[in-house]
């Protein structure tokens, strides 16, 4: 067989792979939804118990309530705050626009469950910021504990993810019309209502949508602030809904997860089709166009910057504080010095008990070998799809899309018991692979997009010449397409990095001895209370992923798409 | 949490004495131990490791791992906290893909446990040390208590200075009732919707107690919250923000209280109800010797010691570092009711007799 008759069947081999990955979790879940007992029991059969139960359970709809509030709650919160942060960085000459950059996406690589644990202790009821507070006007009058506190939390903390789409629509825009405005005599703000926003629409409307699928699928924030008061989301439901049994309900668990499914998959379709749609409309302007910075004068550069700084001190600086601070004491709250409390030996416990320190070990070899492993796969996946009109790469699209629509924990869940049922997988189950093959078709879509938006970099020209001159495909991407592509791997390596240690629902139910993460330990020491321990990890959490953070400015990640 | 002295100590304790008791060299089995005791002992060096399956989290186990890993250096443990149920779910999941994992299953769900008996996942073993226990403590020669853990108040001292401390149950209700404005948000105590021990808690004191649900009631009215863990309760107490917490692991508000002198725990002399952590062995243990062993050491009185250091008081009346079954009863006035390991325990899985509890539960909550 000619070598070029081998490309569509590497296609082939290689997107049914991935579907099969992507499949397997997905159809096991939606199988064990219609069982009456877990599918491994002999006593299981075909039912709709399940369905039953959670159709007629009052605490199932006010979880599916509470959900819609956040996922537009949090839509409110970000897209105004990223779109108008995004104005002022791109579009105009606000002071020290270049550092503030990467300060803004801060938010979006710290894991969210370590965010929430930094509100906790920063201004929680008995947080270091609240007891000062209160010590000095006698009372604080927030709650971070009711529903508009979590929303806001988590509209904060996503107000990066909407910043990065439209920023990106915005450099690509020119600034002939923001400027025969401006001459015309509107202000920079009526510009920006009147002339940029319906420009970069498309981009809002998208992150919009985007932010609504995270906060159908939220966990972190709402599992640690939700909590002491009874709120719950559907992702917390289905991770509480054990304790109403008494004993793990396994169909009941699948049965929400279809439900959110049903809410999240055409969400996602609705994404995809508005990604287009962006693309092309921001095409309009076309590249290379010049842009001139619209000019904010002193007042402006004054409120600018103190939005952005109130912004990054309520997201960045009162989480992150919190931890760092929580981390080094073991007591604190009214009457106690923090001066005198300041100890290592919440560190000291961490590195003593050999599951914790097991985690951190566990948790670096999996961002920095796993994430280069990932990034070798998703660039196979990525290969396998690129330039590619034909059923396979139809269906490549589609199986990227099922994971965005699954829990982590879900997944988590699903591949444990497909590494427990499964023969020639069983070796696998209690050594680091199980985790690593979780996170990457967790990370899937994300990490697959990075790989494709730096294969789509290279002109299809080169490509072109290449076959022309007698190359077949696999010669092609090995001198042609991979050489180019090299450097911004080592981008790609480090972003999948931090979204590997940040991650921590996927290895709830996966992990066991040996196999710890720090993101799940968190999770399973959530249940004990232990805060001191917490702390710690979150520290060291924090700690790795601004290693990660800086590793991938140096090797000059992209972070715009 | 614990003094790490303390369990250097304890450990090394420990060691010494079930180290000289046990260890193949050693000439004399301790008093009770079967003749065939040695042989069983070579079987579990041989398979030269141990599983655990345990909620008991890496803190408190280890001073337990340390001093069996030194009695018996050529056994690995390999510990895993898991959690409650998810000990349960990996032990039926592994079970039904006959790829057993765990060797002892070690846990504070007592009911779950008895379920894992009642499927047939555990495998009975008479302990040498199981006369030691008292009669409620030991199912069927399968599944044994090793720790008796009573359920009292902690509460923060100088918050409370002005009020007369509740030393009954029936004082806690008055104090409620009493003090229901200036308690307002102040009071806090186990959420049994999200916690296993919490429900373990209140669905025992339902069962022997006729003033259950009028406590919840008086806490209810208070607008007192709930919490999933005794731990998290702690962080609220000590930061002032709740006062005082009750149907709380009393044994941890014991240590708490002993190093931190803000705070103060009370054991109602009237009643006072106790939970066991308890032990089992896996039906097709993959290390079933050392599983045993494994156990016995749990249930010995170095093991027991090892335990009590931090907190998880023992189940027997000799073992004296620590607190013990004798010296928790004199604490609760002598009115300590450990909860028995039975198929009582069932009722609590039953989901007719949860739903019932809960339905209770909610409406007397609302106060």
């Amino acid at each position: 067989m000619s070598l070029a008759a081998q490309a569509p069947r590497f296609r082939a081999t290689v997107i049914l792979t991935l579907f099969a990955m992507v499949a397997a979790p997905a159809a096991l879940i939606i199988y064990q939804s219609f069982l009456s007992a877990p599918f491994f029991d002999e006593a299981a059969r075909p039912s709709l118990e399940a369905y039953q139960f959670i159709l007629t359970d009052p605490e199932f709809y006010r979880a599916l309530w509470t959900t819609t509030l956040y996922a537009v709650g949090m839509v409110v919160v970000a897209v105004p705050l990223g779109g108008l942060l995004a104005f002022l960085i791109t579009r105009t000459d606000l002071k020290g626009r270049r550092w503030l950059e990467p300060l803004v996406l801060v938010p979006m690589f710290l894991s969210s469950i370590v965010l929430a644990f930094g509100y906790t202790v920063a201004v929680g009821p008995s947080g270091f910021v609240t007891i000062a507070f209160r010590s000095v006007f006698g009372a604080a009058p927030w709650s971070i504990y009711t529903l508009p506190g979590i929303i806001l939390i988590g509209g904060l903390s996503h107000v990066p993810t909407v910043y990065l789409y439209v920023a990106s629509a915005m450099r690509r825009l020119p600034s002939d019309l923001e400027e025969a405005a401006r001459t015309a005599g509107a202000s920079v703000w009526r510009v920006s209502l009147d002339v940029t926003l319906p420009m970069v629409l498309p981009a809002l409307v998208f992150s919009a949508a985007l932010n609504l699928l995270l906060g159908f699928e939220t966990f972190g924030i709402p599992l640690v602030l939700g909590d002491p008061n009874g709120i719950l989301v559907l992702t917390t439901y289905i991770y509480k809904v054990n304790t109403i049994f008494g004993a793990p309900t396994y169909q009941v668990m699948a049965a929400v997860t279809v439900f959110l499914i049903l809410i999240t998959l055409p969400l996602v379709f609705i994404q995809r089709r508005l990604l287009r749609h962006a693309r092309r409309f921001a095409a309009v302007g076309g590249k290379g166009a010049r842009t001139n910075l619209l000019k904010l004068g002193a007042a402006g550069q004054v409120i600018a910057l103190s939005i952005i700084g109130l912004w990054l001190l309520v997201s960045v600086v009162l989480p992150v504080g919190g931890i760092i601070l929580r981390a080094f004491v073991e007591n604190w709250g009214e009457g106690i010095r923090l001066s005198e409390q300041l100890t290592l030996a919440n560190f000291q416990r961490v590195f003593e008990l050999p599951s914790l320190s097991r985690g951190i070990v566990n948790t670096i070899l999996l961002a920095a070998i796993g994430g280069a492993v990932a990034v070798a796969f998703y660039l196979v996946v990525g290969l396998a799809g690129h330039r590619n009109h034909g059923r396979t790469g139809t269906l490549l699209d589609y199986s990227v899309l099922v994971p965005r629509a699954l829990p982590g924990l879900i997944v988590g869940l699903a591949f444990f018991w497909l590494f427990l049922f499964v023969p020639f997988l069983v070796p696998l189950r209690t050594t680091l692979f199980s985790l690593l093959i979780a996170y990457i078709i967790v990370g899937l879509s994300y990490g697959l997009r990075i790989i494709q938006a730096t294969l789509l970099q290279v002109a299809p020209e080169l490509e072109e010449s290449a076959r022309t001159a007698g190359a077949d495909t696999f010669r092609t991407w090995r001198d042609v397409v991979i050489p180019l592509v090299r450097p911004g791997l080592a981008g790609a390596w480090a972003m999948i990095m931090i979204v590997f240690l940040r991650e921590y629902a996927t290895g709830v139910y996966l992990m066991s001895a040996g196999t710890e993460v720090i993101g799940s330990l968190m999770v399973s020491l959530l249940t004990s209370g232990a805060m001191d321990q917490i702390a710690a990890l979150s520290f060291i959490s924090i700690l790795l992923t601004a290693v990660g953070l800086t590793l991938a400015l140096r090797l000059g990640a992209k972070i715009h798409d | 949490m614990i003094n790490r002295r303390q369990f250097v100590l304890a450990s090394a304790a420990s060691a010494g004495v079930l180290g000289a008791g046990l260890s193949a060299r050693a000439q004399e089995l301790p008093a009770g131990y079967p003749a065939d005791y040695k042989a069983m002992l070579e079987k579990a060096r041989s398979e030269g490791a141990v599983s655990i399956y345990t909620s008991t989290d890496d803190v408190q186990g280890r001073p337990i791992v340390e001093a069996f890993q030194k009695a018996f250096p050529g056994i690995r443990v390999d510990y895993n906290d898991l959690g409650t149920n998810g000990a349960y779910n990996r032990i039926i999941s592994e079970a039904a893909a006959k790829q057993v994992g765990s060797d002892v299953v070690w846990t504070s769900a007592m009911d779950l446990q008895m379920v894992l008996v009642q499927k047939g996942l555990a495998e009975a073993y008479k302990s040498p040390e199981a006369a030691r226990l008292p009669g409620w403590g030991n199912f069927n020669d399968t599944l044994y208590g090793t720790t008796v853990e009573p359920v009292g108040i902690l509460y923060n001292k100088a918050q409370l200075a002005s009020f007369k401390l509740p030393k009954t149950r029936a004082e806690l209700l008055a104090f409620m009732r009493d003090n229901k404005d200036a308690l307002k948000g102040k009071l806090a105590t186990f959420d049994p919707e999200k916690s296993g021990t919490g429900f373990l808690f209140f669905s025992n004191d339902a069962k022997t107690m006729p003033d259950t649900f009028d406590l919840v009631r008086a806490f209810g009215a208070t607008e007192g919250k709930t919490y999933g863990s005794s731990g998290a309760m702690r962080e609220k107490i000590v930061s002032g923000e709740h006062w005082l917490a009750f149907n709380i692991i009393a044994s941890y508000a014991i240590e708490w209280a002993a190093k931190n002198p803000a705070l103060g725990y009370i054991l109602t002399s009237d009643h006072t109800a106790a939970f066991s952590r308890v032990a089992n062995i896996s039906k097709g243990a993959p290390h079933p010797n050392a599983a045993r062993v494994f156990l016995d050491f749990l249930l010995a009185n170095s093991g027991q010691s090892a335990l009590a250091s931090v907190g998880a008081p023992s189940i027997r009346t000799d073992v004296t570092s620590g607190l013990n079954l004798t010296r928790l009863t004199e604490m609760a006035g002598g009115n300590l009711k450990p909860i028995p390991i039975t198929t009582a325990l069932l009722e609590a899985t039953e989901p007719k007799n949860r739903a019932d509890f809960f339905r209770r539960w909610k409406e007397a909550l609302r106060g």
